[in-house]
């Protein structure tokens, strides 16, 4: 169905250094093939290879040729490539068209310029297939971002395509929405159709893959079958680069963990919408001083509001933190505590690493701040402008200027959304670092792999309540790994 | 998982016009208001033109909407009609040029934020369609559709940074320049981000072939329409011959 033939390619101007190198492959129809391989791999360059968007939107020199059921991808017009292959992407909020949900299904099958008996046929059957009623009719800016995927899926679904390609289509989604993923590509397969996933993480599509292809520096490295896909140990896992296969078999690094310590003691953090609905409801919570706290539960369950309360961000919230005897109301916590952000974009303001870091300093220290840039290794960035560095490294600029600006508290939001081992690693490296300095680090996150690598608390959300936390011991491993699981099964019940 | 109440799709609308009697009275609208004449009979022409976007806000259940936009008119239009005429020096000054900028150009605001946010993308695809527009022009016009809220979505996250920095409104008193800066160059980088993918997207779903799209979504002029498009032509009628004579 899709054949490579001794294909190459590198982006023009070298502006992005993701190129691929004398690729063969042969992908049979019904097969669904997962491309793995760290970042900057060359596994989104073959996906776009396959949708046509390589050499139609992004330009480059390309040798050899890719065929789709024997018909040359880069001869066809893109509308073409359209017809055969469905595409969904990392970033739920930008592959919509539309702004409501039901346009966006019909919107490949208008473009395709199908009868509108046909169309109103197929928006129906996907939404059975889907199960996705409750989802129609509704403005996507006010979906979550799992339902965002879902909508995704089931548009390009209602084009009919006979390839899917999925560009790290679990980036930005929960543990149950992953579930809910790997349902659809579930029904996909036994649908016949060809599916193509690049993607990090791994353990969803265990049990689905025909063929698992490692790719490195832009060639095919290493390809396992299905019976091989079982075999793969953590340690060569890990020393591909990869992430976890198999989630329960993770397990958490060593960690001591100190009797008596001092507490941060919130009180009466409780949020309500505008309309009623009441978000989050604590009473009380005890947060050991100077540790790491992963943050879970379900999307919806409380996580984010909990942040922006703690943080100072919502003026409704009239909670208060009590640290060491001192009260903290809403404006103290937004100057002692700090947020990075899931898109940390958004909180660069300055044309320079180094004024960035002097941004958040009440007195301006050039020496201190470059200290503090030396420990996060960014002193040789110093000079420049923050938008062009890398998002590890912007990252890390976000970081110092929440240290520069003496935050005790430091909130992650999501932070490994969409990286590979190696980026998740370092990102633990720097939430160690600030453990180190004294401070109390919260995680909000869905990725079991990050927590088990540096959290050393858990506190779980459920329906706006608050549980815990407790101490992540070996005995808490398991808890933690079973709630992940029992979290989907919950899930999942919800849904059909 | 709960939700946010949607905001109120067309669907649930009391009334929903044909995309193009919007686009004709946003015309309409913008090009008397903005022209502004106040005196004489002319001044009961634009009452009525600057009633049509407060009415129709009303019957697209966005009451709160077309309050704000009734007291902001209403209360401009006084200024105007009273205020100009009783006030000497800096505040006349500053009364005749908000009054003036209110009255002609809020109620075009307030029309562009209707048909766009009552307007369904594929509503408005189609209608440009059966005008015969070119897919150079409609087409992007579209993708505007979609990227105000997007902005409003980045712009509420970097919103909420600058706050955490402790970079407030209040830091910036005399030095706007900084102010725009600081909340222009993130927001321009992650919607020409959004706007590449969003390309990228669009094109993978056929956008842009030969042949001749379709539309499941229905428009199509009804008595509503008629109603409307006329009583904005009257207006525009009156107008212009109190003007002559």
């Amino acid at each position: 169905m899709v054949v490579f033939e001794n294909v190459s390619f590198t982006y023009k101007n070298g502006e992005q250094k993701n190129g691929i190198y004398d690729i063969n492959l042969s992908i049979g129809k019904g097969e669904v093939v997962v491309l793995c391989g760290e970042s900057g791999c060359g596994k989104t360059t073959i996906t776009r290879l396959i949708n046509g968007l390589i050499p139609n939107y992004y330009e480059g020199s390309l040798s050899g040729q890719v065929l789709l059921g024997g018909r040359v991808v880069h001869t066809m017009p893109i509308y073409e490539t359209a017809k055969i292959v469905g595409s969904v992407f990392q970033n739920p909020r930008s592959q919509f068209f539309n702004v409501d949900t039901t346009s966006e299904i019909a919107f490949g099958c208008e473009n395709m310029g199908l009868p509108e008996k046909e169309i109103e046929k197929r928006i129906k059957d996907t939404i059975i297939d889907f199960k996705i009623e409750t989802l129609m009719d509704r403005n996507i800016f006010h979906l979550s971002g799992g339902e965002k995927q879902k909508v995704a899926c089931a548009s390009v679904y209602a084009d009919m395509p006979d390839i899917f390609v999925l560009d790290e289509p679990s980036s930005n989604l929960d543990a149950a929405s992953i579930e809910e993923l790997r349902r659809i590509i579930g029904i996909w397969k036994s649908r016949g159709k060809t599916i193509i996933i690049a993607e990090h993480r791994l353990y969803y599509l265990r049990e689905l893959a025909d063929q698992l292809i490692y790719l490195k520096d832009g060639r095919i490295e290493n390809e396992f079958s299905a019976e091989r896909i079982k075999n793969i140990t953590a340690q060569s896992l890990s020393e591909m680069g990869l992430r976890a296969l198999k989630l329960e078999e993770l397990k958490g690094r060593e960690r001591s963990f100190v009797e008596k310590v001092e507490c941060l003691h919130l009180y009466d953090f409780f949020f309500s919408y505008k309309n009623g609905y009441q978000a989050m409801a604590i009473e009380q919570l005890q947060i050991p001083k100077n540790t790491v706290i992963a943050v879970v539960g379900e999307n919806g369950a409380g996580k984010s509001t909990f942040a922006r309360c703690l943080c100072g961000l919502e003026k409704r919230c009239n909670g208060v933190l009590e640290n060491s005897g001192t009260i903290y109301k809403r404006r103290k916590r937004l100057k002692s505590c700090y947020m990075v952000m899931q898109d940390v974009n958004h909180q660069l303001f300055a044309e320079s690493v180094l004024d960035e870091v002097l941004l958040g300093m009440d007195k301006k220290d050039v020496g201190k701040a470059e200290n503090i840039l030396e420990s996060l290794d960014l002193l040789q960035l110093k000079n420049l402008h923050p938008m062009s560095l890398s998002g590890g490294q912007k990252q890390r600029v976000a970081i110092a200027g929440a240290i520069a600006s003496k935050r005790e508290i430091i909130v992650f939001d999501e932070p490994t959304s969409g990286l590979d081992l190696l980026h998740m690693k370092e990102v633990s490296v720097n939430i160690d670092r600030l453990c180190q300095m004294g401070k109390t680090v919260f995680i909000i996150s869905h990725d079991l792999e990050l927590i088990f690598e540096c959290c050393t608390q858990v506190l779980y959300f459920k329906k706006g309540n608050a549980e815990g936390p407790y101490p992540l011991d070996v005995k808490e491993e398991r808890k933690l790994i079973s709630f992940f699981e029992i979290n989907n099964y919950e899930t999942m019940q919800g849904v059909n | 998982m709960k939700e946010q109440p949607s905001q109120s799709l067309p669907a649930n609308a009391y009334l929903n016009l044909d995309p193009r009697t919007k686009l004709f009275l946003l015309l309409i609208i913008s090009t008397i208001m903005i022209s502004g004449e106040i005196r004489g009979m002319a001044l009961y022409a634009r009452l009525v033109l600057a009633a049509i976007p407060f009415v129709l806000l009303i019957l697209g259940r966005r009451a709160k909407a077309a309050a704000i936009y009734a007291i902001l008119f209403a209360a401009a239009w006084l200024a105007e009609a009273f205020l100009i005429y009783n006030t000497k020096g800096i505040a006349n000054i500053v009364i005749v040029m908000l009054s003036g900028l209110i009255s002609r150009f809020v109620p075009c605001v307030i029309m562009g934020y209707y048909t766009i946010s009552t307007t369904r993308v594929s509503e408005f695809l189609a209608a440009m369609e059966r005008m015969r527009f070119p897919r150079n022009i409609t087409i992007p016009i579209a993708v505007m559709f979609r990227f105000f809220p997007t902005i409003a979505e980045e712009s509420h996250s970097i919103d909420n940074a600058m706050k955490m920095r402790g970079i407030g409104a209040r830091s910036f008193v005399g030095n706007p320049a900084v102010a725009l800066e600081y909340r222009l160059v993130p927001l321009l980088m992650s919607v020409v981000k959004i706007g590449d993918e969003l390309s990228a997207s669009a094109l993978t779903r056929g956008l842009g072939g030969p042949e001749k799209r379709t539309n499941v979504c229905k428009i199509g002029f009804g008595a509503w329409d008629a109603a409307f498009a006329s009583l904005a032509v009257s207006a525009a009628v009156f107008y212009f011959v109190s003007l002559g004579g």
